[in-house]
């Protein structure tokens, strides 16, 4: 059995006008991935190519031991695939839907597609087209977790629920884990979601992964430093300091390699310290990209 | 057994944090007791909806400071040790005297002036507590709802 | 090949279509029943000709836009998402699509040939010339669903349904006035003659090139959405 469900090894796909570069991505079986990056970054585009519905120019792509896109349709049998833009057959029911993925996948659990029904309350006798956006999406989740696939792919699985419809299908996709053979990877705009049920966390942005690490390591590295200088004080010198703010006498450090040293080091160098904050991944991801286009027109 | 822990999405600090704290509670009061099965990692993490990732981190953690203890391929059960409930406790105390200490100082309280302020914020709570504990004894003649037990 | 999952995406094209289906059917017997119990006017013939390729053409663009259409109703990765290869996907839709039409086309061709025997004033010796027309339909079908699974375009495909209407017409006028099937038609017996024989294999082979084509066509494509 394969330690790792997705491996990407020097991925580049070019379009016209816009280039997904050299990605390297390795997802470990039983976690779950959080793909987090800005609209355009080329987050459908990883994914379609995990998929195998997208060829890539460059590099390798294996997914549950299988290459792709050559492997495709055996891999499929065991990946269940949710994307936004995603619809179903609108004069078809749910029911009907239900029924056509029975068919087709072996692994289908009837009981669990019906409680599922119930949870997210959706009525199988009722057609695609009368329903809302947010059931649409549950309806067609639904038809992806029924099945119990050894990796989700999901392609902005909360986007559009309504809360209680996002707690349902959070709480769905952390019992997915129970199962230490099963994997998930999904991308979303929602980086409370992302924080909250991720084990691993990749950033992308304009095509290029930017950073890529176990959540607790990422909300351990980042914080922002609170101090207060006395005056004709210099700043201390610390390493990873992404970003200064604050005034000149209390200066306001965003630093991406946190170590609790640090702190004896400022009061060392005769900066008091107000406040050591940690920083929730929405601020992460906002300072890393910043940072990563201001060195770029620099 | 029924994981009955909240976590607080508007509670600053990180949530492995939080799962700690709740459970150091837990066992402080006694609701878990020593050398009970808690859930595992997995379990806790679909109850609570929250990566493994996270609950690992705190079980870890929880092991090293000697409140759970982690068998090998069997789970965890809370630390056998009888003494564990108020030893939490003090510890709790600890942490919050440490920060009573550290705003004392920032606010330029002499170590003396703290505690003659700890002191005066004692008796006032006694006070409060007296007197709403008269308000709540039931009088003759009063209604009585029936108490459920969770 | 997996010949279960591509058979599971033709019936689901069967379902959804059904309706449509049943719809063409019942219009084309009820033209012919018309044509069938009206008086021996060519018009008659005419028209009720005209009302049944219309609904054999025009069933034929709306299976035939089921490629586009899964693009353009984005269920397309759904589709994606089962375990098939793009070859796959594109055999069911091309068989699937041949399928659907083909049964109606030959429902209505042998109703045809039924109101032509059964009809007292209309002259056998037209069959041939009826089951000619109606397989160079046929043809014409094959070209729009070819048209219509390599270039996944409304545009193209109503632009080639379009060109092969007018295509029909003229190829009929060129038909009849060749030897061996012209003077036939008026005939009251059924005269099957080696120029009818030439022109059907002709058309068969255009057939087959077309989907050969279509399939090798599809088999380069790289990005599947």
């Amino acid at each position: 059995m394969n330690d790792l469900a997705v491996r990407f090894t020097g991925v580049t796909k070019k379009y016209p006008h816009f280039t997904l570069q050299n990605v390297n991505l390795e997802l470990p079986t039983g976690s779950i991935m959080g793909f987090v990056g800005a609209n355009g970054a080329g987050k459908s585009t990883t994914i379609r190519i995990l998929m195998g519905l997208i060829h890539q120019d460059s590099g390798a792509v294996e997914v549950l031991g299988h290459a792709m896109p050559a492997d495709q349709a055996a891999a499929k049998r065991d990946i269940g695939f949710v994307s936004e833009d995603m619809r179903l057959y609108g004069p078809a029911t749910v029911a009907w839907h239900m029924e056509f993925i029975r068919s087709i996948y072996p692994q289908w659990d009837q009981p669990y597609a019906e409680s599922l029904l119930q949870r997210f309350d959706l009525k199988p006798q009722q057609k695609i087209k009368g329903l809302s956006h947010g059931q649409r999406v549950k309806s067609a989740l639904l038809l992806a977790l029924a099945r119990r696939p050894r990796l989700l792919v999901l392609d902005e699985p909360t986007t559009g629920l309504d809360p209680v419809a996002r707690r349902e299908v959070l709480a769905e996709l952390t019992a997915v884990l129970a199962d230490e053979d099963r994997t998930i990877f999904f991308s979303s705009q929602n980086t409370l979601d992302v924080e909250q049920i991720s084990d691993q966390i990749t950033f992308i942005d304009r095509g290029r992964i930017i950073d890529s690490a176990n959540k607790e390591i990422f909300l351990d590295r980042w914080r922002r430093l609170r101090l207060m200088l006395p005056p004709n004080t210099a700043l201390p010198h610390l390493p990873g300091v992404v970003e200064v703010g604050g005034s000149s006498r209390l200066p306001v450090l965003t630093i991406c390699q946190f170590e609790p040293a640090m702190v004896a080091a400022c009061q060392e160098a005769g900066a008091s310290v107000q406040a050591v904050d940690p920083m929730t991944l929405e601020e992460i991801f906002v300072v890393n990209v910043q940072n990563r286009r201001d060195r770029a027109i620099a | 057994m029924n994981s009955s822990i909240v976590i607080s999405q508007s509670d600053g600090r990180p949530m492995y944090l939080q799962i700690m704290e709740q459970i150091k509670q837990k066992v402080a009061v006694g609701e878990w007791a020593p050398g009970e099965e808690i859930p595992s990692i997995r379990m806790m993490s679909v109850a609570l909806r929250v990566s493994v990732i996270t609950v690992k981190r705190a079980y870890l953690e929880l092991e090293r400071e000697g409140v759970i203890v982690t068998q090998q391929g069997k789970g965890s059960i809370v630390a056998p040790d009888p003494g564990l409930g108020p030893r939490l406790y003090d510890q709790e105390f600890e942490e919050h005297l440490e920060q009573v200490v550290r705003i004392g100082t920032l606010l330029g309280l002499s170590g003396e002036q703290m505690a003659l302020r700890l002191h005066d914020t004692a008796s006032r709570l006694d006070e409060t507590q007296k007197n709403g504990a008269q308000q709540n004894e039931a009088q003759p003649g009063d209604e009585v709802l029936a108490k459920e037990t969770l | 090949m997996n010949t279960y999952v591509v058979t599971r995406l033709i019936l689901k094209d069967w379902y959804l279509n059904f309706g449509l289906f049943v719809a063409a059917l019942v219009l084309g017997f009820a033209t012919l029943a018309a044509i069938a119990a009206a008086k021996a006017t060519m018009l008659a013939v005419i028209l009720g000709t005209i009302v049944l390729v219309t609904i054999l053409i025009g069933m034929g663009a709306v299976v035939m836009s089921s490629p586009f259409n899964e693009r353009k109703q984005q269920t397309l990765p759904f589709v994606m998402s089962l375990p098939v290869s793009y070859l796959e996907y594109t055999t069911s839709k091309i068989v699937g699509s041949l399928l659907i039409f083909g049964a109606l086309w030959l429902a209505l061709l042998l109703g045809i040939v039924a109101t032509i025997l059964i009809t007292p004033w209309f002259p056998h010796g037209m069959i041939p010339f009826v089951v000619i027309m109606a397989v160079e339909v046929l043809v014409s079908t094959c070209l729009i669903a070819a048209v219509s699974v390599t270039t996944e375009s409304q545009g193209w495909t109503i632009g080639v349904t379009q060109v092969g209407a007018l295509g029909l017409n003229a190829v009929g006028f060129s038909i009849v006035r060749l030897p061996g099937i012209g003077h036939a038609m008026s005939g009251p017996t059924i005269q099957w003659s080696s120029t009818a024989t030439l022109l059907l294999l002709v058309e068969f082979a255009a057939i087959v090139l077309m989907i050969g084509i279509a399939f090798w066509v599809q088999s380069r494509k790289r990005d599947f959405v």
